[in-house]
């Protein structure tokens, strides 16, 4: 399993959670789509797209929360005919963070949901404050994505 | 509100050294139904048995034994006791001296619940 982390924070919780959920591919994001660490894909652009994807259905179904129920939806889960994806708030001290998993029959909703609380406790552990990492900006939006996506597929 | 798991989960329980009973989906690990004693954590026990059953299904089917039928776990603090069917499991946990010979009667009897 390839796992690549533009944040080095990310990466002891988010390999605990890959191998005891038996998680296939995914990403951990900020809101913005920026990406923190990835498993399982093997070209940059894909990563780029699952971030984009995912920040946006992240934001469209947190608004329909709020319409519906004045709270945002914190998780989503989808099953497909071979695959599943779970896509959730991580909760941080600052801001939250999105994780998208995506995982076959050798997994299951219950084990992703049990295993996603200890990451979320790990990473609410390690996460650096707010203004220790200050999240990117709309001006160096793309710079930042390029420079993280080089990190985790070694062309920095 | 009662389901028809209410009451085979209701009398499961009432067994002496019997900590929590659910049924529990086999592909998703979630809980449909539970009857659990106060400090069991219902959520991974129903995600981890559901896991370890089907694992232990597939085995089974896999060295050519058929279906499985009933499941045991022994460890040194207690029993996990297991049986599915239509890809739902029912599942007992309990202390090490609990009568699994009853359980495991009446979890093979409540199996007909699950067709």
């Amino acid at each position: 399993m390839r796992l690549t982390v533009a944040a080095s924070w990310v990466e002891g919780p988010l390999r605990q959670l890959v191998a005891d959920a038996r998680l296939e591919l995914g990403v951990l994001l900020h809101p913005s789509g920026q990406v923190l660490g990835q498993f399982g894909f093997a070209r940059s652009v894909d990563v780029m797209t699952a971030c984009a994807l995912a920040a946006a259905t992240h934001a469209s179904s947190a608004e329909l929360g709020r319409m519906l129920e004045g709270q945002p939806f914190t998780g989503v889960h989808y099953v497909g005919a071979t695959r599943q994806f779970w896509r959730a708030t991580v909760p941080t001290t600052s801001t939250p963070l999105i994780l998208f998993a995506v995982f076959d029959e050798e997994s299951s909703l219950g084990l992703v949901q049990l295993f996603f609380r200890q990451f979320c406790e790990a990473v609410a552990a390690l996460a650096p404050a707010a203004d220790a990492e200050p999240a990117a900006l709309a001006e160096n939006f793309e710079s930042e994505l390029n420079r993280n996506l080089a990190v985790m597929f070694g062309r920095a | 509100m009662t389901s028809p798991f209410t009451a085979v989960l209701g009398s499961l329980i009432r067994h002496r050294g019997v900590s929590g009973c659910l049924v529990v989906g086999e592909r998703d690990g979630m809980i449909v139904e539970a009857n659990l004693q106060i400090g069991v954590k219902g959520d991974a026990i129903a995600a981890l048995s559901a896991s370890l059953y089907r694992k232990a299904r597939r085995s089974a089917l896999a060295a050519g034994f058929g279906e499985a039928g009933f499941f045991e776990l022994t460890a040194d603090g207690g029993r996990v006791c297991a049986v599915g069917r239509n890809e739902l499991v029912l599942v007992v946990i309990g202390e090490p001296g609990v009568n699994v010979g009853i359980i495991r009667v009446e979890m093979l009897r409540a199996l007909e619940l699950f067709q």
